[in-house]
C-alpha cells in the first residue's frame, strides 16, 4: 500500500506521466499528448475516414483525459484506457452518422455529384490519392466498408498493432468476442481484397 | 481434419494461438488439401497488406500540434490539487475552517477595545489619570485587578493576581501582590489567558 501511495517506480513511463499530469504537472501532460496525440488520430481517421472529424476526436480524447484523470487507475495500462476513451468517442460519431449515404451514388437532383464531393472536410484532393498506391486505396476502402463492431477490431488489430488481450481491456469484451470478430473481420477484408491478393 | 475445422485452426494460427502439436496437423491438412492452403495464403497475404497500410502517414493539417492541444484544455490545474486534497480530508477542512472563524473572531475582538479597561474591587478608590491606574500606598485591593489598554502603578497592595493587557506596569517598591503578576502583550497569549479565563470562570459558577 506505501509503495502504491510513495513510490511510482513500478510504473512504465506513461502510467508516471499520468500520475504527474494528475498533480497538475503540465510538462507532463503535454509528453502523454505527444507521445499519442498521432496513435489517436490514426486510430480516429481509419475508423471515420475524415480528417477533420479525426482531429476533433484527438482533441476530444485529451480533453476526457484530462477532466479525468482523478478516475485513472494506475495498475490498469495507460494506454488501454486512452485507447477507450478514443474508440468510445469514434463509435459514438458513428453512430451519430445515421443515415449511411453510399458515397458512390450519385445524388438525384445533382448531375455528376457524388458523396465524396460533398464531404466538405475529407482529404480526398486529387493530390492526396496520387500519393496513395491503387492497392493501398483498395485496402483503405475495404477498412472503410467493414461494419462498425468489426472496423473497431480491425483498425485496433492492425493499424495499432494491440494484441487480442488489450483490445479486449480496451473495448470492456471478452477475448473470445474479440476473436471471433478478428476471424470474421479477416474472412471479410479477405473477399473484398481477393483480386489483389 | 474438414476444410471448416482447417479454417478455425488457419485463424488461430494467424493469431499466433495455435499449439505446436496443431500446427503440424494443420500442415498435414495444407499438404493434401490445395483450398486450404490457398485459403490460407491469401488470409497471410491479407494480414501483411493491413500490417503495411500501418506504414503509411497522413499527415494531420497544419499547426496540429500538442501545443495547440494543451492550449486547448481548461485551465483549473490548480484548484483542482487543492479541492481534491479537500476531498480526501473532509475532517481536517471542516477543523481548518472552523479554526479559521474562531480566529478571525477572536482576532476582532483583540483589536476591538483599544480603550482603558478595569477590572476588579474597590475601583472607586484607585487613581485613573488619563490611561494611568494607580493604586495609591497604602490601599489594599482585596481580590484580583485586570487593567487593559493602560499603565499600572502600583504603590499599595494587591491582595490577588494584578493582570496588565496591553499595557506596562510599575511596581513601586512598597507595593505587595499576593498573586500572580501577568502582563499579556500578543495576541496569541491574550487569546491563551481568555479561554483559561473563561473555563475558570465556567468552573466557578
Amino acid at each position: 500500500m506505501l509503495g502504491l501511495v510513495c513510490g511510482s517506480e513500478g510504473f512504465t513511463l506513461e502510467t508516471r506521466l499520468a500520475l504527474l499530469a494528475r498533480k497538475g504537472d503540465q510538462r507532463a501532460f503535454a509528453e502523454i499528448v505527444e507521445l499519442y496525440k498521432d496513435k489517436i488520430f490514426h486510430l480516429a481517421y481509419r475508423m471515420l475516414s475524415n480528417r477533420h472529424e479525426a482531429e476533433d476526436v484527438v482533441q476530444d480524447t485529451f480533453l476526457r483525459v484530462y477532466k479525468n484523470l482523478d478516475r485513472y487507475d494506475e495498475n490498469q495500462k495507460f494506454s488501454t484506457w486512452i485507447y477507450r476513451i478514443g474508440t468510445n468517442l469514434c463509435i459514438d460519431r458513428l453512430r451519430k452518422r445515421k443515415p449511411t449515404y453510399s458515397l458512390d451514388a450519385e445524388m438525384n437532383d445533382q448531375e455528376g455529384v457524388d458523396g465524396y464531393s460533398i464531404l466538405p472536410s475529407d482529404d480526398r484532393t486529387p493530390e492526396s490519392e496520387l500519393l496513395l498506391s491503387e492497392t493501398q486505396q483498395l485496402i483503405r476502402q475495404a477498412i472503410e466498408s467493414l461494419p462498425a463492431k468489426y472496423k473497431t477490431v480491425m483498425v485496433l488489430r492492425y493499424l495499432q498493432e494491440l494484441s487480442l488481450q488489450e483490445i479486449s481491456d480496451v473495448l470492456d469484451m471478452p477475448v473470445t468476442t474479440i476473436k471471433t470478430r478478428v476471424h470474421r473481420g479477416r474472412e471479410y477484408l479477405r473477399k473484398k481484397l481477393e483480386r489483389k491478393l | 481434419m474438414d476444410c471448416k475445422h482447417a479454417l478455425s485452426l488457419m485463424h488461430d494460427y494467424l493469431d499466433n494461438e495455435l499449439a505446436p502439436d496443431q500446427i503440424l496437423l494443420l500442415k498435414e491438412h495444407f499438404a493434401i488439401c490445395p483450398a486450404c492452403m490457398e485459403h490460407y495464403d491469401q488470409l497471410e497475404r491479407t494480414e501483411l497488406m493491413l500490417f503495411g497500410t500501418k506504414t503509411q502517414h497522413f499527415e494531420p493539417i497544419s499547426g496540429f500540434v500538442t501545443a495547440n492541444i494543451m492550449a486547448s484544455l481548461p485551465k483549473k490545474a490548480k484548484q483542482r490539487v487543492w479541492m481534491q486534497w479537500m476531498k480526501n480530508h473532509p475532517a481536517v477542512t471542516v477543523a481548518a475552517m472552523f479554526f479559521m472563524v474562531m480566529f478571525i473572531s477572536a482576532l476582532s475582538f483583540w483589536n476591538q477595545d483599544r480603550d482603558l479597561m478595569v477590572k476588579g474591587p474597590d475601583l472607586d478608590k484607585l487613581i485613573i489619570e488619563g490611561d494611568k491606574v494607580i493604586v495609591p500606598r497604602g490601599l489594599s485591593v482585596a481580590g484580583d485587578l485586570t487593567v487593559q489598554n493602560g499603565q499600572a502603578e502600583v504603590y499599595g497592595e494587591v491582595n490577588g493576581n494584578l493582570t496588565v493587557i496591553d499595557g506596562s506596569m510599575n511596581l513601586a517598591s512598597t507595593a505587595h501582590i499576593s498573586g500572580q503578576v501577568t502582563k499579556i502583550d500578543e495576541a496569541m497569549s491574550w487569546l491563551w489567558y481568555r479561554i483559561t479565563h473563561l473555563f475558570s470562570e465556567v468552573s466557578y459558577r
